[in-house]
């Protein structure tokens, strides 16, 4: 909280106090409304009594004396009406805009920190969480804090304003209109708290009531084949009555929210209509007193509702505020990326005795892990999924940290490389061949700084998709995902290879990233990668015989750890896992070609 | 506005809407006599004091002010319940039709064909079952209610300010035109300006979305800088955004509560100079000012309201799109009935494609298999295995040709007699949420937990059930299940034989299950196809060699026909080459 203050609100500690003193002035100029109000029927009522004369009512309004005193009332009370609302103009401008300010601060700090958080942040709070944070939780924040600053200032203001003046009028009937406000507070404090709390209750029915939706459409094949339609929507329609009961239960008491609180303010009124018509009999007070009281009364309303409200409100967004804060918290862990750097390597790779297992998981992921792997050579990875391999190669750019043992990089551990430089020598084209929603020139461009369309042309060319890509309307500057074409499985992971290869990296790793490319076009690219002049050592995981077959070495995983290494007719002689794995795929590959 | 009109001028729309809240027209009526009163009862409290002040204070009647106020007491007790149980009686009626809404859509979408849920992507779907329904609420339960109240108000107010005095009543809404003029003007703005800050939240939000799923490939690219100067400025156009609105929100708040205080330094002046002349009583000046700041309420409540029912009926007419959608699958009229079904398969000279433009996916396609038979087909991915399942259990309508069971063409039969023969196993082991025992028997209340058991312990599933806590009420989810992917299918085997068909299709039921539960799934595999008529797709050649018929498919057509014996004397044959490859270090007897 104090963090948050000294942080966020500081810088705009000038605009917030020019913001005060513009919102006392508004409330400095309504406070004179009421007032002028009174003295104009007060002044009526005096005229009243000393008028003798007929007039028309022209003459009455604009040819008399009387005439003149009321219109400079009217004038008066136009000049303080226009006052309060360039004042209250000034107020929004300056304390809602600088909300706004912080808001982009914080997001721009959050974002931050969320691009150096390592992956084992990522793997601790899932994707769906950080992003609630990240936008969520932010935008509660700013929401709460924006007008708990602006609604406190206008409360304290304004309530000291009127109070003085309805304290110099009568302090018999300040008393009485004032009676019932604290009810008033209390009440919105309740009825805010209580409408958060069920709407949290029913958000998670609604998602229940989503989630019956995407399970039964999901499986409507078994659904139909079963004819268990009926039954889906019996589940259904359970699910939609607790929604329906859930919230009726709020509408109960959301229906007594504004009734309520239009009750309490009624009460207000009518005190101030009884107890001044009383004093306006024994002449303590005038006709015009009771219309001043009455408008007070209306003006204290809201701030003090809001009062109520934004209690309630503030304990919300601190919650908000909690949540955003773990992500500063990891941030500041974070160690400076220092280190060597990796210029003039090589590209020897070796594990000893790796062990790997993440946070808060029983069972290690990878197990006493020792590989070799020379610089220049091509190694293949296999195994079932879930045996570790991609867990294996996401040490290699430390995106994770080995539990256990050490990985060498030409020798030296790689933890005394710098994170930066020992990322800018590798190629990582990772599993899930992620692209950004861009121009196909960002994405492939996206692995160096200032890619020249030579450059893209030149790794899209070698990633065996430029002939894909120049077959689109925009070529190059093709968009892609939601807002743009979608590309096919194939395209996508050329794409990304060839994101990786304008980085012509030392080492280059592909997880699995041939996948959905046909054997033919396969062969081009890691044949593309043969010809280089200067050897680059490729770490290749696959589930696919015909890409790792003439892999210098290859490694079977299972449940993490390295059951069979060899070269393929090596392991083909083991006659082990490795081989009916090979056999299993031969025959799928002879059905294909028929 | 004009858009609003139009739609709202389609009768068709309403009238359908109309459908969902007709059960309540009588509460609907109810509803609106409620706020009639309540408008009534909230606004007579100004007349109320213009009496107390010119009848009773005039003349010091201290009785008569106490009257005067019990009744204003009672007026706004009177109001506080009306306006209470209205609501709610709104929202009830409300959410009733929302629940008959929602359920309808559901189970519209639930029955159409299959080929809807390959075209619609399942976000969608769920979409209109939610939040499509969800937009409605307003307008089918306080939102017409409420504008209709608003009007009430806006007339009694009128009303009472007209019998009191004419004239100030026409200086009071003098300052009327000038606000609807401000309105619409700031209406237009705050629109603009709104649909810029909503293109903006959405371009941030995605932006965050799609780096946090991409972290690691911006970290491993170096490109943490680049990519947080690229949020900042899309950050800054935001916050630009959001600033245009709070400029135009800057105006127009404190515009209004300038025009309606300048209306009261009307009645004031104007009020004043005819309280000199004795045309108005101080009692009228008093109430005049308190319905200047009344008259307001109503009138920005009015505007705000239009905007929700307009949105609401955008969502409506994407309810109804799915509503109106035509079943392409349908029970025929007069449905033949198999008496004593055998388990007779025919599929006569069978063409199908998904759609006109498309190609053929299978071709030609006849077969027979007797009752009790096993039927094997063998192909590579593509080749139409799996389609001619999905025709057989008719989630698809063939273009050419005919499928028979029993003689008797499936189309002539109803669509739940059809399929209530099959047992159906697949690849994907799906399990839903709920207990296992409910996971088997699937809402049969027929079934009951001992036919379960059986079952289960027919095929030795029971063995890692009993194991699990509460056995067979052990919550199974349908993501992230303890469960082994082998003890999920087994799960599914027990499902299709607790039914007890008369014919069993496994599609690939035994591929992508781990080694420990294999030998499991493949013994329960051969127990489901005791004694049934059995259609299977398998990769595994050694499930297959038992079968009375094997078909080999290739691109949607039959290449070959046998049996396991037949199929390997082609000398060039498919099957055998496949066979050869599988088991050419083996010995397997023939």
């Amino acid at each position: 909280m104090y963090q948050f203050i000294n942080k966020y609100l500081k810088p705009y500690k000038w605009t917030i106090t020019l913001g005060a003193i513009f919102l006392t002035a508004a409330n400095f100029f309504l406070v004179w409304i009421p007032v002028l109000i009174r003295q104009t029927m007060d002044r009526v009522e005096q005229l009243n009594i000393e008028q003798l004369e007929e007039l028309s009512l022209f003459d009455t309004l604009f040819n008399s004396a009387q005439g003149t005193i009321l219109a400079m009332n009217a004038l008066y009370l136009v000049v303080a009406v226009c006052g309060y609302g360039f004042f209250l103009f000034l107020t929004r401008q300056t304390l809602i805009v600088a909300s706004r300010k912080v808001e982009y601060d914080l997001r721009n700090d959050v974002l931050h920190a969320l691009f150096s958080l390592p992956s084992i942040f990522y793997s601790k709070y899932s994707e769906g969480e950080v992003y609630v944070r990240a936008t969520e939780d932010i935008n509660k924040v700013r929401e709460y804090f924006g007008p708990v600053i602006m609604y406190s200032i206008n409360t304290v203001t304004r309530a000291g304003f009127v109070i003085a003046m309805m304290y110099i009028v009568s302090r018999d009937l300040m008393v009485w209109a004032l009676l019932p406000l604290p009810m008033l507070s209390l009440f919105a404090y309740w009825i805010t708290g209580y409408i958060h709390k069920h709407s949290i209750i029913i958000q998670e029915q609604y998602s229940k009531l989503a989630d019956q939706a995407k399970e039964t459409f999901s499986s409507i094949r078994l659904v139909k084949a079963y004819h268990k339609g009926e039954l889906e929507q019996r589940k259904f329609d359970s699910l939609n009555e607790e929604y329906k009961e859930k919230k009726l239960r709020l509408d109960l008491i959301e229906s007594l929210f504004h009734p309520g609180l239009n009750f309490l303010i009624g009460i207000s009124l009518i005190i101030v209509i009884w107890k001044g018509g009383q004093m306006v009999i024994i002449e303590q007070l005038s006709i015009g007193n009771i219309a001043e009281f009455l408008i007070y009364v209306a003006y204290l309303i809201w701030p003090v509702a809001a009062l109520g409200y934004t209690t309630n409100r503030f304990q919300k967004s601190m919650a908000s505020w909690q949540r955003i804060k773990i992500i500063f918290e990891a941030y500041h862990n974070l160690n400076k990326d220092e280190g060597l750097d990796t210029i003039n390597i090589k590209g020897n790779i070796e594990f000893k005795d790796v062990e790997f297992n993440y946070p808060d998981a029983t069972v290690a992921t990878l197990k006493s892990i020792n590989l070799q792997i020379k610089a220049g050579t091509k190694v293949a990875i296999v195994g079932r999924t879930g045996s570790g391999k991609s867990t294996l190669v996401n040490l290699l750019p430390r995106l994770i940290e080995p539990t256990k043992g050490e990985i060498l990089l030409d020798g030296v551990p790689l933890k005394d490389y710098s994170k930066r430089s020992l990322r800018d020598c590798l190629g990582f084209v990772p599993q899930d061949h992620f692209l950004f929603s861009d121009t196909i020139e960002e994405n492939i461009g996206f692995g160096i700084k200032g890619a020249t369309t030579k450059d893209i042309e030149w790794a899209a060319s070698k990633a065996q998709v430029r002939d894909n890509i120049l077959d689109f309307d925009k070529k190059f500057k093709t968009i892609l995902g939601e807002k743009g074409i979608t590309l096919s499985g194939g395209q996508k992971q050329r794409t990304a290879i060839a994101r990786a290869f304008i980085k012509k990296p030392k080492i280059l790793i592909l997880d699995d990233a041939l996948s959905a490319v046909d054997t033919k076009t396969e062969d081009a690219i890691l044949k593309s990668l043969r010809n280089d002049e200067q050897k680059i050592t490729v770490i290749i995981i696959s589930h696919r015989i015909s890409t790792i077959k003439d892999a210098d070495y290859i490694y079977y995983l299972e449940d993490g750890k390295v059951m069979e290494a060899g070269t393929h007719e090596e392991l083909l002689s083991q006659r082990g896992n490795y081989k009916s794995m090979y056999d299993k795929q031969l025959i799928e590959q002879e059905l294909q070609t028929i | 506005m004009a858009n609003f009109l139009k739609k709202a001028a389609d009768k068709t729309l309403i009238k359908r809407l109309y459908f969902y809240i007709q059960p309540f027209v009588g509460y609907i009526a109810l509803a609106i006599f409620l706020s009639l009163a309540a408008a009534y009862l909230g606004t007579v409290r100004p007349k109320l004091t213009q009496i107390a002040v010119d009848e009773y204070v005039a003349f010091d009647d201290f009785k008569g002010l106490f009257t005067v106020i019990l009744l204003l007491f009672g007026a706004l007790v009177g109001e506080f319940i009306l306006l209470m149980v209205n609501t709610y009686l709104t929202r009830w009626f409300g959410q009733n039709a929302l629940y008959s809404l929602r359920s309808a859509v559901f189970k519209k979408i639930r029955s159409l064909h299959i080929q809807y849920f390959d075209r619609s992507p399942i976000g969608r779907l769920i979409t209109r079952t939610t939040s499509d329904v969800e937009a409605l609420s307003e307008l089918l339960s306080d939102g017409v209610v409420a504008i209709i109240g608003d009007l009430f108000r806006i007339i009694f107010i009128l009303y009472f300010m007209f019998i009191m005095n004419w004239e100030l009543s026409l200086v009071t809404i003098a300052i009327l035109p000038v606000l609807f003029y401000a309105t619409f003007w700031f209406k237009e703005r705050v629109r603009i300006s709104f649909l810029k800050v909503r293109d903006q939240i959405a371009h941030l939000n995605s932006f965050v979305q799609e780096h946090i799923n991409g972290m690691k490939v911006v970290q491993l690219f170096n490109r943490e800088q680049y990519q947080h100067e690229k949020f900042q400025k899309i950050n800054q156009k935001h916050k630009e955004a959001h600033v245009e609105t709070i400029f135009y929100f800057s105006i127009f708040w404190p515009l209004v509560e300038v025009l309606a205080s300048f209306a009261m330094a009307l009645i004031v002046w104007y009020g004043g100079g005819r309280a000199l002349m004795g045309g108005v009583s101080f009692g009228v000046l008093l109430a005049f000012i308190q319905y200047a700041r009344q008259f307001f309420q109503p009138i920005r409540g009015l505007s705000e309201k239009f905007n929700t029912l307009q949105s609401a009926l955008a969502s409506s007419e994407r309810i109804f799109e799915v509503l109106d959608t035509e079943h392409q699958i349908d029970s025929p009229d007069k449905p033949k009935i198999l008496t004593n079904p055998k388990g007779h398969i025919t599929f006569n000279n069978v063409w199908f494609r998904y759609n006109e433009e498309g190609s053929w996916i299978l071709q030609n396609v006849s077969f027979e298999v007797e009752p009790g038979q096993h039927l094997a087909i063998v192909g590579a991915t593509g080749a139409g295995k799996t389609t001619i399942i999905n025709l057989l259990f008719r989630f698809y309508e063939i273009q050419k040709g005919n499928i028979c069971i029993d003689g008797v063409d499936i189309k002539e039969l109803e669509l739940s007699e059809l399929r209530t023969l099959f047992g159906l196993v697949l690849q994907d082991h799906s399990i839903f949420t709920g207990t296992v025992y409910e996971n088997i028997a699937l809402g049969n209340s027929n079934i009951s937990l001992a036919d379960v058991k059986k079952a289960a312990e027919d095929v030795e599933a029971s063995r890692f059930i009993e194991k699990l806590p509460g056995k067979y009420q052990y919550q199974l989810q349908k993501q992230g299940s303890a469960l082994s992917m082998g003890q999920k299918q087994l799960i599914c085997f027990v499902r299709a034989l607790v039914y007890n068909p008369l014919i069993m299709v496994l599609d690939e039921a035994t591929s992508s299950v781990d080694s420990e539960t294999e030998d499991l799934v493949n013994i329960a595999s051969k127990k489901a196809m005791k004694g049934r008529t059995t259609i299977a797709i398998a990769h595994r050649l050694s499930t297959i060699q038992d079968a009375h018929i094997i078909l080999v498919m290739h691109k949607g057509q039959i290449r070959e026909v046998g049996t396991h014996k037949e199929l390997l004397s082609h000398d060039n044959g498919i099957y055998r080459k496949l066979y050869e490859l599988q088991y050419k270090d083996q010995s397997v007897q023939v």
